[in-house]
């Protein structure tokens, strides 16, 4: 089931256009990373998805994206409900300069969610188990945040985004500052959160892709070249360009 | 789709070396089968003595690949057609091995009852060897140009070489009831016809994996079976 339907998407920076005419079904409760050389628009894609273009004062997005048929390009839209619904991780673990438990409690406080100092705990709790970091720092709550190690810190980032249960998840290039254990770690909590979550993946690895989507989308130069089941594209693609930048012949 | 070359030299260079060992290896095969046959035909034992000999490089060609194509998966991950090329190496080496091993076993048996035989199956023999050894060179034609029609068309005629040891089994088994002196010789040739047919069947399995290899698609239905 579609959980997100773009349709003819073109964003443009100023008078330069960098998607040209998008149009995707991201699935519901599925993993859809999206690929493709840098400066493809993949990101810029990404960022259609909550709104976080109207950041870009030159940016202007055209086009329908619409969640649960919600029509997320609208100016009446609610921004910072949205973003609550669709949470975002970055490449660069970027948790708050606060305690690990006020990182987590952090959206569920300026939502207004919990109602008791109980309520705010358990959603903390909950959030760390989800983000698999709970046995790690169950014992250290109130320790800073940025102390923690790399991976850490990106599986903090993952619990304060789905701290205020949200129904998508956006991800861009989260693990390409971690190593290798640690990459494996968020790639475990992507599997396991798409249970219940649908997610949204920009990512520079391929293997990544491959290992950790359901469906997977060829961007270049601002165009959507080819969307489908990820092991058709990673074993038999059916753009000449896909396979060209899937074997490392692009260029 | 036609490939351009890799990035990576490197990486370029060692699928080229594979799809060159396959060939290689395909050859040698190919020259064992045709020693193995001629040895019959001309009556020359010393081709049987060649073939045993060359399946030594055969082996050795196996293994290379083995190794190669395993080098392939764990350092270069390969994608797509080269996931596809690398996989069917493996299982192309794994064929033309069998077909070396069987081409082999034909010429043991040859250097055990000699070339003096019963000349209505040795003719059948020869006749079913030849198109064993045609549909061999095809298909090998067939990966080396990535040419999916001849892939397809070996597919479809393996059926003559099953028709072709049904018929040469009962011939030999008549022969056998009105000479029942020849038992030896003709119980060596009964296994060296269905050693010919089981060569037309991986013959006809490389025909299956350059045809994935190509289209990524899998042939379908049943293959035609005498």
């Amino acid at each position: 089931m579609s959980k997100i339907k773009a349709e003819n998407v073109n964003v443009y920076y100023g008078s330069k256009q960098a998607l040209f005419d998008v149009s995707i079904d991201i699935a519901e409760k599925e993993v859809t990373a999206l690929i493709g050389p840098s400066g493809c628009g993949k990101s810029t894609f990404l960022r259609c998805l909550n709104r976080m273009n109207d950041v870009i004062d030159i940016c202007r997005v055209e086009g329908s994206i619409k969640m649960d048929n919600l029509e997320l390009n609208s100016r009446k839209l609610d921004v910072v409900r949205l973003r609550e619904n669709v949470g975002m991780v970055f490449q660069k673990p970027n948790p708050f300069p606060k305690t690990i438990y006020e990182n987590v409690a952090y959206g569920p406080t300026i939502h207004g969610i919990a109602q008791s100092k109980e309520e705010m705990d358990q959603i903390v709790e909950i959030s760390l188990k989800k983000a698999a970091l709970w046995n790690e720092v169950k014992d250290r709550l109130d320790e800073i945040g940025t102390g923690l190690s790399g991976g850490q810190q990106q599986r903090l980032c993952i619990a304060r985004a789905i701290s205020v249960s949200p129904e998508v998840i956006l991800m861009d290039e989260p693990c390409s500052a971690l190593d290798p254990i640690a990459t494996a770690q968020i790639e475990e909590l992507i599997d396991d959160l798409k249970k219940e979550v649908t997610i949204v993946i920009v990512t520079h690895s391929m293997s990544q892709a491959a290992r950790v989507s359901q469906k997977t989308g060829f961007f270049h130069l601002g165009k959507l070249i080819e969307f489908g089941p990820t092991d058709k594209i990673f074993k038999n693609p059916d753009n000449q360009q896909t396979q060209d930048y899937i074997t490392g012949r692009f260029g | 789709m036609s490939e351009k070359p890799h990035i990576v030299k490197s990486y370029e260079e060692q699928l080229q070396l594979l799809k060159d060992t396959i060939v290689k290896m395909g050859t040698g095969v190919e020259k064992q089968l045709e020693n193995t046959i001629q040895s019959l035909v001309k009556k020359d034992i010393s081709l049987a003595e060649k073939s045993i000999k060359d399946d030594e490089l055969t082996d050795k060609y196996e293994i290379n690949i083995e190794e190669q194509v395993v080098n392939l998966i764990a350092l270069r991950q390969p994608m797509a057609i080269d996931l596809r090329e690398t996989v069917v190496a493996l299982k192309v080496s794994s064929d033309l091995e069998r077909i070396g091993d069987l081409a082999k076993n034909i010429s043991k048996r040859l250097t055990k009852i000699g070339t003096d035989l019963p000349n209505d199956i040795t003719k059948n023999f020869e006749i079913a060897g030849l198109k064993a050894s045609k549909q061999v060179n095809a298909v090998l034609n067939s990966y080396l140009h990535r040419a999916k029609d001849t892939a397809e068309n070996v597919w479809n005629s393996d059926e003559e070489i099953d028709q072709m040891t049904n018929s040469n089994m009962e011939a030999a088994v008549k022969h056998l009831e009105k000479n029942k002196n020849d038992i030896q010789k003709v119980t060596q040739l009964l296994f060296m016809l269905k050693n010919i047919e089981r060569i037309g069947d991986h013959a006809t399995n490389i025909a299956e994996q350059v045809y994935f290899l190509i289209t990524g698609d899998y042939l379908e239905g049943d293959r035609p079976k005498g």
